[in-house]
């Protein structure tokens, strides 16, 4: 075996593996195209039928669809102002209380879901707040806080401390310091924070699945329903938008406007 | 003592504080202390983890299918990662895009995608059938084999990036001089580059053990109720059994389990470098 040979493998390897990565997601998409009103690839014709479905009121899809979107935008709204809130503050004061909360600002990472699902079913029904608006946001404002604090406190770690300093030697206030000199400093950060916390409450089904039931049903929660009770191919027609939408955002960052915050894109 | 600057920021890690003491510490304390006092209290909660048939088959099932997940995982995520560092700049974006995709996009597309591709009358089979290679469907999902494919083609994006990160930081001048020491291929990859990646793979398999371990999407939906991972199992207790002195006795193990799992990990000085990272 040639050297060059050798190395030709390996890059089909590396090529092979990447692939296995993505081509099973991309089978949605030809699914969501058939003709037929069962799962199948299209064989007589393509059809938009089951995108149609989407639309129509009497399938439910839309209107999860709005409540999953009302959801993730207030999660993520709260949760980017509580990790910021808690980011100046313990980057400013340092201790035992935000090194506490901290670890368990972050422990939704690790902490298996199922778990905070077991407690929360308990905690929601003793407060009548099962399958509620309320209810489900307290959980993924909870969800969204790991990945928003995360991300402001990359964005506080790049910043001068002695800025600070100057502001305080010139005589600013309290309030003045975090609205006015640290708060514009980490905007990018904070755009981050409220992009992933959206993600996190747009994506999130392991606890939503316990603590929702008809009344607040959020579009991962009817995906997960349809496809353990009956697969139809409307399910298909909603995976190839989510699939679109996530691979046009992905894209235009990679490609047009994103670098430096990507840790893999050094 | 402190000033009023001071005083004031600790004022604003209070919300975050009361929200996640409130709503997070407390219901999982309460996990905890509800598998100590419900059913016929502690002892029989804890004892029937040992003795129940049912309890020992879901925990194999679970250690079976997290450990040969997570083999896998860091095989292929492997692979994947040592080839990205050696490709030219545009390459590697297109391959960093192939790698982002599947993980962001939601973990039940990715599933649904998986039972199509699989299921009987699937995409596979059918291909497979059309070609005449088989004669009657192979039985790829609702099964281990369809659980396993599905955490692995879950788990290996995170590896990757996992793995990603730690083999760019390896000072490339190490290989260089094995290399102009005259060390073949074979040995400069075997006692350079899999020793100083070993740090990264910990982490990397630690992260894709936990993560399997407490996985309930993908198994549930790939394992069609016949695959019971401990995770369904425990949702099954609450939904629609409602045993939750079972639900909170095995809850509170799992949490254990992944707290050791940690702990220990933190105990080798590598792994707690790869956590911290760089220290201000």
């Amino acid at each position: 075996m040639s050297r060059r040979f050798r190395t030709r493998l390996l890059t089909a390897l590396v090529w092979a593996c990447l692939l296995f990565l993505v081509l099973p997601v991309l089978v949605v998409i030809p699914v969501s195209l058939t003709d037929k009103t069962y799962l199948s690839l299209p064989s007589d014709g393509l059809s938009l039928q089951h995108y149609r479905g989407l639309a129509a009121p009497e399938t439910g899809w839309s209107a999860a669809m709005g409540k999953s979107l009302l959801l993730a935008v207030c999660a993520a709204l709260i949760s980017t102002a509580l990790a910021a809130s808690f980011a100046i503050g313990a980057w400013v004061r340092a201790g035992w209380w935000p090194s506490t909360i901290r670890v368990l600002m972050l422990a939704p990472m690790i902490v298996p879901p199922i778990i905070y699902a077991v407690g929360m079913v308990r905690v929601l029904s003793a407060m009548k707040l099962i399958d509620s608006f309320p209810g489900v946001l307290a959980v993924h404002v909870v969800l969204g806080l790991p990945m928003a604090l995360l991300a402001v406190v990359a964005s506080l770690s790049n910043f001068d401390n002695r800025v600070v300093m100057a502001a305080r030697s010139l005589g600013a206030g309290p309030f003045t310091i975090f609205g006015k000199v640290i708060l514009p400093n980490i905007l990018p950060g904070l755009s981050a924070a409220a992009f992933l916390a959206f993600i996190t409450s747009w994506d999130e089904i392991t606890v939503t699945l316990f603590i929702t039931a008809r009344r607040f049903a959020t579009l991962p929660r009817r995906i997960y329903t349809s496809i353990a009770d009956s697969i139809d191919p409307a399910l298909a027609a909603i995976a190839t938008l989510l699939l679109l939408a996530t691979t046009a955002v992905l894209a235009a960052r990679l490609f047009l406007a994103g670098r430096p915050d990507d840790p893999a894109a050094r | 003592m402190s000033s009023r600057f001071e005083r004031y920021a600790l004022l604003l890690t209070l919300p975050a504080g009361i929200m996640v003491l409130a709503l997070y510490a407390l219901p999982i304390l309460q996990v905890l202390s509800l598998s100590l006092t419900e059913g016929k209290g502690a002892w029989a909660n804890y004892s029937q983890l040992f003795t129940s048939r049912a309890v020992a088959k879901v925990v194999g099932t679970t250690l079976n299918v997290s450990l040969l997940t997570t083999a896998i995982t860091l095989v292929v995520a492997y692979v994947i990662a040592f080839g990205m560092i050696h490709m030219t700049a545009r390459s590697r974006r297109i391959a960093l895009l192939m790698v982002s995709i599947p993980f962001w996009i939601s973990v039940l597309v990715r599933a649904f995608a998986w039972i199509t591709i699989l299921r009987s009358q699937g995409v596979l089979n059918g291909a497979l059938m059309g070609l005449g290679v088989i004669s009657q469907p192979l039985e790829l999902v609702y099964n281990r084999l369809g659980v396993t494919i599905g955490m692995v083609h879950y788990m290996v994006p995170f590896a990757v990036l996992l793995l990603y990160a730690n083999l760019t930081d390896i000072d490339r001048r190490i290989v260089q001089a094995a290399r102009s020491l005259g060390a073949r291929p074979l040995t400069v990859f075997l006692k350079v580059w899999l020793p100083l990646s070993a740090p990264g793979l910990g982490v990397a398999a630690l992260f894709v053990l936990v993560f399997s371990l407490g996985f309930l999407v993908t198994p549930a939906l790939l394992g069609g109720g016949k695959t019971l991972m401990i995770a369904e199992y425990i949702s099954v207790q609450i939904s629609t059994t409602r045993r939750w002195d079972l639900a909170t006795a095995l809850s509170t193990a799992l949490l254990i389990v992944v707290g050791l799992l940690i702990a220990l990990a933190l105990r080798s000085p590598t792994m707690r470098a790869a956590f911290g990272g760089g220290r201000r």
